[in-house]
């Protein structure tokens, strides 16, 4: 089992990009007040659509858009636009997980751009009773060559929970990182086979409102199962150095 | 119903052909395949490999395909023995 000095948020950033932390948790970063209208705003008003390995989600991601570059920065604006409505009239979570990745690795944050088009801010993600996420990692290095962010180093995960589920919902990280030999392992529509994690250490994170991970994602994961009526609600996109004093966000 | 296999490219053998362990094949295939088959392919639907055959070369098929997991949609096998594809990337390792 993963040490817990590894939740400490002091730690080295550097340890978490190098590997030798597969993930940091910062707790209370926005207020449980400031979830619980979130949530709601979000769970009452807003469409959702499936992606890859997920039911329910808002907003657009690289996954769904692996070759369709154009569709992917259209999708983005309407998904950007969309997001910024449901953050308008509160405290905006972008915001303060951006100040939060900011003061732990020194460099300024923003949404990656390119030719002009600005990528998607963020995702949220809703798992309802009987969801769970199969066990995967994410890098768009080795899959997405096709745009800027691939060229990215250091790409890390970052996940703000805004609503736990009555039970389960867990992040399970395995002490185990991905390699281009695994792709031997995929599964046809997502992921990889629990073969690759067999035996392996993992640490399970519970998904407490206000808290923010910061995951290293080349480390294999995955949300277990919810149980009971109240959905699990995250905020999430993913992070790399741009140049030696950015960080630049994806979804 | 087309037959469809899944699995990683190990090795590329022309600007049409590779190698790949089948790790996957559909349930209702009509056919069995082996773990290892060459593939010949007469359509690619990854956009940084072009549709023009003269315009392709090996290294930049290795650089697209090797190691890669993907999806063939067999119509037959060829005089050389490798399975005539229709070959797309299939699915997301992650989000």
């Amino acid at each position: 089992m993963y040490s817990k000095l590894w939740q400490n948020h002091d730690l080295d950033a550097a340890d978490l990009t190098s590997g030798k932390t597969p993930f940091i948790v910062i707790p209370n970063v926005i207020s449980e007040y400031t979830c619980a209208s979130l949530s709601e705003k979000i769970l009452k008003n807003y469409k959702t659509v499936p992606g890859p390995g997920i039911k329910n989600k808002i907003g657009t991601s690289l996954g769904s858009h692996i070759y369709e570059k154009s569709k992917y920065f259209l999708n983005s604006k309407k998904s950007n636009a969309s997001i910024q409505k449901i953050f308008s009239d509160s405290h905006s979570p972008l915001k303060s997980m951006h100040q939060i990745i900011s003061q732990t690795f020194q460099k300024q944050v923003s949404t990656a751009s390119e030719n002009e088009m600005s990528y998607s801010d963020c995702v949220i993600r809703i798992h309802n009773a009987g969801d769970s996420v199969h066990l995967h990692r994410d890098n768009c290095n080795f899959e997405m060559s096709d745009y800027t962010v691939s060229k990215y180093k250091n790409q890390l995960s970052a996940i703000l929970y805004l609503q736990s589920p009555e039970r389960g919902g867990e992040l399970t990280v395995y002490d185990e990182q991905w390699t281009r030999y695994d792709e031997r392992s995929r599964q046809p529509d997502f992921g990889y086979s629990f073969d690759l994690v067999n035996g392996v250490s993992y640490t399970s994170i519970s998904p407490i409102v206000g808290n923010l991970v910061l995951l290293n994602p080349n480390f294999y994961h995955k949300v277990e199962s919810v149980y009971g009526g109240k959905s699990r609600v995250s905020v999430g996109f993913f992070f790399g150095e741009s140049s030696t004093s950015e960080l630049s966000c994806w979804t | 119903m087309t037959d469809i296999i899944w699995g990683t490219v190990t090795k590329i053998i022309s600007i049409n052909s590779f190698e790949m362990n089948v790790s996957h094949q559909k349930d209702t295939n009509n056919d069995s395949y082996q773990d290892v088959e060459e593939i010949h392919f007469t359509e690619v639907n990854i956009p940084s490999i072009p549709v023009d055959e003269a315009s392709r070369n090996v290294s930049d098929i290795e650089q697209n395909l090797k190691d890669k997991f993907v999806k063939c949609e067999i119509s037959g096998r060829n005089s050389e023995n490798r399975l005539v594809c229709a070959v797309s990337h299939s699915g997301a390792g992650g989000y």
